[in-house]
C-alpha cells in the first residue's frame, strides 16, 4: 500500500509540473486571445482580437501561404526521401554505406544555415548560381530567386529529406521478404505485388511520416524566417516572430498573436492526435519478425549510374553547395560570388575576429550552459515521465502521457510567445528576458522527444528485471539506482546530447524570448545575417556546423551502444 | 511456511476477479506446484505472495508473519518479505557479471565483503557455475542464465522460494534435465518452494503436492500420484493427462449404465456423473484371443494409427459408433480397418461424482 501511494505522489508531482510547463502557457495564450488588450490579466472579455484577425484579408493570405508551404515541403520530402530510402534499402545500389551517410548527413546542418547557404547561392541580385547563369547565357538578370515560396519549399524539402529517409528506410528494412515471396509464389507479378502487398503494408509508415512532416512544415521558422521574412512572404511561425519583434506594433500585436496562435494550435493538436493514432496503429502491422533476413533487392541494371547520380545530386544540393558557399563567404572579406579573382583575397580574418568578439563569447557561453542545463532537466523529467507512464499504476498516467507528447505539436515560437504571457503575468518570478526563461522553454519544447526516447529504452527493459531486484529485498529507490538507471543510461545520455545539439541551433524561441543578456549563438548569428554582416554570420555558422557534427557523431555512437555490453 | 486465506484479486479495470477465494497452506520444506491453464490465476496468486500484486481481499502469511491482510490493512512491501523469486525470463541483469548478479541480495543486506564472497561461491557451486563467476551475465546460454537466477534466489536463504514458470523458456531436452536438477537442489537445501507451471508433466515430476487451478479457484489439491490416478473432477482427469470420459446414465450396484452399454466398476459408488479412463489403461486384444467373458469388453475396429516411437496411438471405433483413443505397445503393428476387442479393466475406470 505504501508503494502504491508513493507512485501516486510521483504521478501528482509530475502531472502538476507538466501542467505548469505545457498547459499553463497555452491556457494563458488562449485567455489572452479573448482579452480586448491582448494581455491575459487585463479586465474584460471580447472577441475583438478574433474579429480583427479574421476580418483581415491578410490572415487568409497567411493561412494559404502556410498551407502551401507545409504541404509543398511534405510532398517534396516524401517523394525524394521515399525514392532515396527505396534505392538504398531495396535495390542493389552500389556504395550503400556511403549513400546512407550522404543522405543522413544534412541533419547536422541547422536549417537556417542551409537557408543562408542557399540565399548566398541563389539570391536574385548576386547569388553565385545566378551570376554563373547570367554570364553563361548572357541574361539581363539572374533566373533563380530563392526569396520566394518556391525557394522556401525547395530548401525546406532538402532539410526534411533525412527525417523521411530515416522513417521509411527503417520500414523498408524491417519488412520480412517472406511476405513478398508469399505473394510471388501465389502467382503475383512485380507490379501486382507492389500494389497489393508492398504499398498497403507500408502505408502506416508513410502516413505517420506524412503527419510528422506536416507538423514540422507547419511549425518551422528557420527557412521561412530566412527566406520569406525579408520579402514579406509569411507563414504563421515567421508572422508571429515578425509581430512580436517588430517594435512599431507595440503591445497591441500581442492580441493578434494570441488569436492567430489559438487558431493554429487547434490545427496542430489535431495533426498531432492523428500522428499518434497512426503510429499506434503502425505497431499492429507486425513487420518485424525478429528473424534474421536480408530484404529482396531489385536489380537496377543499366539504371545504376542514374540512381547513384540521384543520391549524389541530393548530397550536393543539401550539403556541399550551401556549406561550401558558407565556407567561401566566411573566408572572403566582403560578400562576393566564388571566382578566381577573389582567390588572393581569401583569408581567416573573419574567423580570427571571432576570437576577440566579446559579444559572441558571451553568446557561446549562454548557449553552452543553457543547452547543458535544459538537457539535464528535460532528460531527468523524461525518465520520470517514462517511469510513471510505463511502470506506474496511478490514475495520472494518461494525463502525463498526453501532456508530455503535446509539445511535439507546439511550435517553438508559440511556446516562446506563451512564456512571454506567463512571465509578464507572474512578474514576481523575475526571469523574463533572462536565460532562465530559455531553459524553461527548451525543457518544454524537447520534452516530447526525450520522453519518447526514454520510454523506448524503458519499454525494452523487461519488468521482471525490476521485480527480481525487489524480490531480492531491494527498495524501489535502490532498484532504480542499481538496475533501472544503469540500463537506461546510454539512452538517456544519447537523448541528452541530442537536446544539447538542438538547443545550440534553435532560433525561433530564442529570438522571441530575446532579452538583454540571454543572446545565444544562433540569435547572434541571425542578427549578424539580418544586420547585413553575412561574412561574420558565415564564419560563426561554419563553427556551429563543426560543433553540430561532433555532437551528432557522439550521439550516434552513444545511441548505438547496446546496454550491457560493458562488463 | 506460507499460509493463504480466502485470497481475492481483481485487476483494475477487469470485470472478473483473477483469483477467487484461494486458501492454501504450504508446509516447511514442501514443493508445492500451482498448475493450471493460462489465465487460471496461478501466476496472480504467486505474485500476490511476492507482493508484486496487491490482492483485493484475504490474507497471506509467510513464516507465520502476516505480510498481507486486507481486513487489518497490512501490506508489507515486496522488499521486506522473506522470499526469493525466480522468473520466467530469468531476469538476469545484463549490466552485471554473474557474481554481481548473485551478490545483489547480499548487497541489499549489507553483508561484509568476505561473507558475501563466501555465500556467492557457495551458491554458484550448488548450481555448478563457479567457473563462470566473472563472466558477463549476457554471455551465458539460457540454461546457465536460469542457473544464475536460481543461485541468486538461493543466496538469500529466504523462507520460501517462488518460481514462475522458470523452465518454460528452455528447449525440451534441457528442460527435462533442469527439472530433476532443480528438484534435487531444492530438496538438498530443504527449501520451501511454490512453483507455477502450465505443464502437467513438469508438475507431476517436481511436486510434493499439486494445487490444480481453473477459473481463479483451486479445483483439486493432492499428491501427483493421487491426482493422476484418482482425480475427483472431470477437469482434473483431463488436465493431468488424456482421459476418455464416459457419461453415466444410471447406477445399479457396481454396474453403471453408459452410452457404451453396461460397465462394471471395482466398487459400488453413489451419484456418479461419469467414469473416465486413461488411454494407456484401455486393454487392446486381437479378435483371435479367446478370453473369459467380461461385461467390460467390446468389439472394435481401428480407424487410424499414429506411431510416435515411445508409444503408438490408436483411433478406435466401437460397434455402436463411439470413438476412443488408446495407447498401445509400439512393437505390435496395426492398420486401419483391423478388427479388435477392447476392454475397460474395472480397476482402471475412474469414477467421478456429480459436482455439487
Amino acid at each position: 500500500m505504501t508503494l502504491l501511494r508513493r507512485w501516486s505522489a510521483l504521478d501528482a508531482v509530475l502531472a502538476l509540473l507538466l501542467l505548469y510547463l505545457v498547459a499553463v502557457p497555452l491556457v494563458l495564450l488562449l485567455v489572452a486571445s479573448f482579452k480586448p488588450t491582448g494581455l491575459p490579466l487585463d479586465p474584460g472579455w471580447s472577441l475583438v482580437q478574433y474579429a480583427r484577425t479574421y476580418g483581415d484579408p491578410r490572415f487568409y493570405k497567411l493561412a494559404w501561404d502556410t498551407a502551401v508551404f507545409a504541404v509543398g515541403c511534405t510532398l517534396g520530402a516524401l517523394c525524394v526521401g521515399g525514392v532515396l530510402a527505396w534505392l538504398v534499402e531495396r535495390t542493389d545500389l552500389p556504395f550503400k554505406q556511403a549513400a546512407r551517410v550522404m543522405i543522413a548527413l544534412p541533419m547536422v546542418l541547422p536549417p537556417f544555415l542551409l537557408a543562408m547557404g542557399w540565399a548566398l547561392l541563389a539570391s536574385p541580385r548576386n547569388g553565385w548560381l545566378n551570376v554563373l547563369l547570367k554570364d553563361a547565357f548572357g541574361l539581363a538578370k539572374g533566373p533563380l530567386n530563392i526569396y520566394s515560396m518556391g525557394g522556401m519549399v525547395f530548401v525546406e524539402t532538402l532539410a526534411l529529406v533525412p527525417s523521411v529517409y530515416l522513417i521509411l528506410a527503417a520500414a523498408f528494412r524491417n519488412m520480412d521478404p517472406a511476405l513478398e515471396e508469399a505473394a510471388m509464389t501465389s502467382g503475383a507479378r512485380w507490379p501486382f505485388m507492389l500494389r497489393r502487398i508492398f504499398v498497403p503494408m507500408l502505408s502506416p509508415a508513410i502516413f505517420a511520416a506524412a503527419a510528422y512532416l506536416l507538423i514540422v512544415g507547419f511549425l518551422v521558422f528557420d527557412v521561412p524566417g530566412t527566406l520569406g521574412l525579408p520579402v514579406g512572404i509569411y507563414v504563421v511561425s515567421s508572422r508571429i516572430v515578425y509581430l512580436a519583434t517588430d517594435q512599431s506594433g507595440g503591445t497591441s500585436a500581442y492580441g493578434q498573436i494570441a488569436a492567430i496562435g489559438a487558431t493554429y494550435l487547434v490545427l496542430l493538436l489535431t495533426l498531432a492526435w492523428a500522428y499518434r493514432r497512426l503510429t499506434a496503429q503502425a505497431s499492429r502491422f507486425v513487420t518485424v519478425t525478429g528473424k534474421g533476413f536480408r530484404p529482396r533487392e531489385l536489380k537496377l541494371g543499366p539504371l545504376k549510374p542514374l540512381a547513384l547520380l540521384l543520391v549524389l545530386v541530393y548530397f550536393v544540393l543539401a550539403v556541399v553547395a550551401p556549406l561550401g558557399m558558407l565556407l567561401w563567404t566566411s573566408l572572403v572579406p566582403y560578400l562576393a560570388p566564388i571566382s578566381m579573382e577573389m582567390l588572393p583575397k581569401l583569408g581567416l580574418a573573419q574567423h580570427r575576429a571571432l576570437l576577440d568578439n566579446v559579444r559572441l563569447a558571451g553568446a557561446a557561453w549562454t548557449s553552452i550552459w543553457v543547452s547543458a542545463l535544459s538537457a539535464t532537466v528535460v532528460c531527468t523529467l523524461a525518465m520520470l515521465v517514462a517511469w510513471a507512464v510505463l511502470r506506474g499504476r496511478g490514475g495520472g498516467r494518461s494525463l502525463i502521457d498526453t501532456l508530455s507528447f503535446m509539445p511535439l505539436a507546439i511550435p517553438g515560437t508559440m511556446i516562446g510567445m506563451a512564456l512571454v504571457y506567463v512571465y509578464l503575468t507572474i512578474s514576481f518570478v523575475p526571469i523574463y528576458g533572462t536565460a532562465w526563461i530559455l531553459v524553461i522553454a527548451y525543457v518544454t519544447v524537447y520534452l516530447s522527444f526525450t520522453s519518447r526516447a526514454a520510454s523506448a529504452s524503458l519499454i525494452q527493459l523487461h519488468p521482471e528485471l525490476e521485480e527480481a531486484a525487489r524480490t531480492c529485498g531491494a527498495t524501489p529507490a535502490y532498484t532504480v539506482r542499481r538496475v533501472v538507471l544503469p540500463l537506461m543510461m546510454s539512452a538517456l545520455v544519447g537523448a541528452w546530447v541530442w537536446v544539447v545539439a538542438h538547443v545550440m541551433r534553435e532560433l525561433s524561441t530564442a529570438l522571441l524570448l530575446q532579452g538583454d543578456d540571454n543572446t545565444t549563438v544562433a540569435v547572434q548569428l541571425w542578427s549578424y545575417w539580418a544586420g547585413g554582416e553575412p561574412n561574420k554570420a558565415a564564419a560563426v555558422g561554419v563553427w556551429l556546423v563543426v560543433a553540430m557534427t561532433l555532437l551528432t557523431v557522439l550521439w550516434q555512437w552513444l545511441s548505438h551502444r547496446r546496454p550491457g555490453t560493458t562488463p | 511456511m506460507v499460509d493463504i486465506r480466502d485470497l481475492w484479486l481483481t485487476y483494475p479495470g477487469a470485470t472478473q476477479a483473477s483469483v477467487q477465494g484461494i486458501s492454501l497452506a504450504v508446509e516447511k520444506g514442501e514443493f508445492l506446484t500451482l498448475l493450471g491453464p493460462s489465465g487460471c490465476g496461478k501466476t496472480s496468486t504467486l505474485r500476490s505472495i511476492a507482493g508484486l500484486e496487491t490482492p483485493s481481499a484475504g490474507s497471506i502469511a509467510i513464516a507465520a508473519q502476516p505480510v498481507f491482510d486486507a481486513g487489518k490493512r497490512i501490506a508489507v512491501p515486496v522488499h521486506a518479505r522473506d522470499i526469493a523469486m525466480v522468473f520466467q525470463s530469468y531476469a538476469i541483469w545484463p549490466h552485471m557479471s554473474v557474481r554481481q548478479n548473485v551478490a545483489f541480495p547480499l548487497d541489499v543486506m549489507k553483508l561484509s565483503r568476505e561473507e558475501t564472497r563466501q555465500r556467492v561461491d557457495e551458491a554458484l557451486d550448488m548450481v555448478g557455475l563457479r567457473d563462470f563467476a566473472d563472466r558477463s551475465a549476457t554471455r551465458l546460454s539460457g540454461g546457465q542464465q536460469q542457473r544464475v537466477a536460481i543461485a541468486r534466489a538461493l543466496v538469500r536463504r529466504a523462507a520460501v522460494m517462488l518460481l514462475d514458470e522458470p523452465l518454460s523458456n528452455l528447449d525440451a531436452k534441457l528442460r527435462e534435465q533442469m527439472r530433476i536438477e532443480l528438484r534435487d537442489l531444492l530438496k538438498r537445501v530443504g527449501m520451501t518452494a511454490v512453483y507455477v507451471t502450465h505443464d502437467q508433466e513438469e508438475a507431476l515430476m517436481l511436486s510434493d503436492r499439486i494445487a490444480l487451478m481453473n477459473g481463479g479457484r483451486i479445483v483439486e489439491i493432492g499428491t501427483p500420484r493421487g491426482l493422476y490416478l484418482s482425480p475427483s473432477t472431470e477437469f482434473g482427469a483431463s488436465f493431468l493427462g488424456a482421459a476418455e470420459v464416459i457419461p453415466v446414465i444410471a447406477t445399479r450396484g457396481r454396474v453403471v449404465q453408459t452410452p457404451l452399454g453396461e460397465l462394471e466398476l471395482e466398487r459400488e459408488h453413489q451419484d456418479l456423473a461419469s467414469v473416465t479412463i486413461r488411454p494407456e489403461s484401455i486393454a487392446v486384444r486381437s479378435v483371435a484371443e479367446a478370453l473369459p467373458a467380461s461385461p467390460n469388453r467390446r468389439p472394435a475396429r481401428v480407424l487410424g494409427v499414429v506411431f510416435s516411437g515411445r508409444q503408438q496411438q490408436l483411433r478406435i471405433e466401437l460397434e455402436a459408433g463411439h470413438r476412443l483413443t488408446a495407447l498401445v505397445d509400439p512393437h505390435r503393428a496395426y492398420a486401419a480397418g483391423d478388427a479388435l476387442q477392447i476392454e475397460f479393466p474395472p480397476a482402471r475406470l475412474m469414477p467421478l461424482r456429480k459436482e455439487t
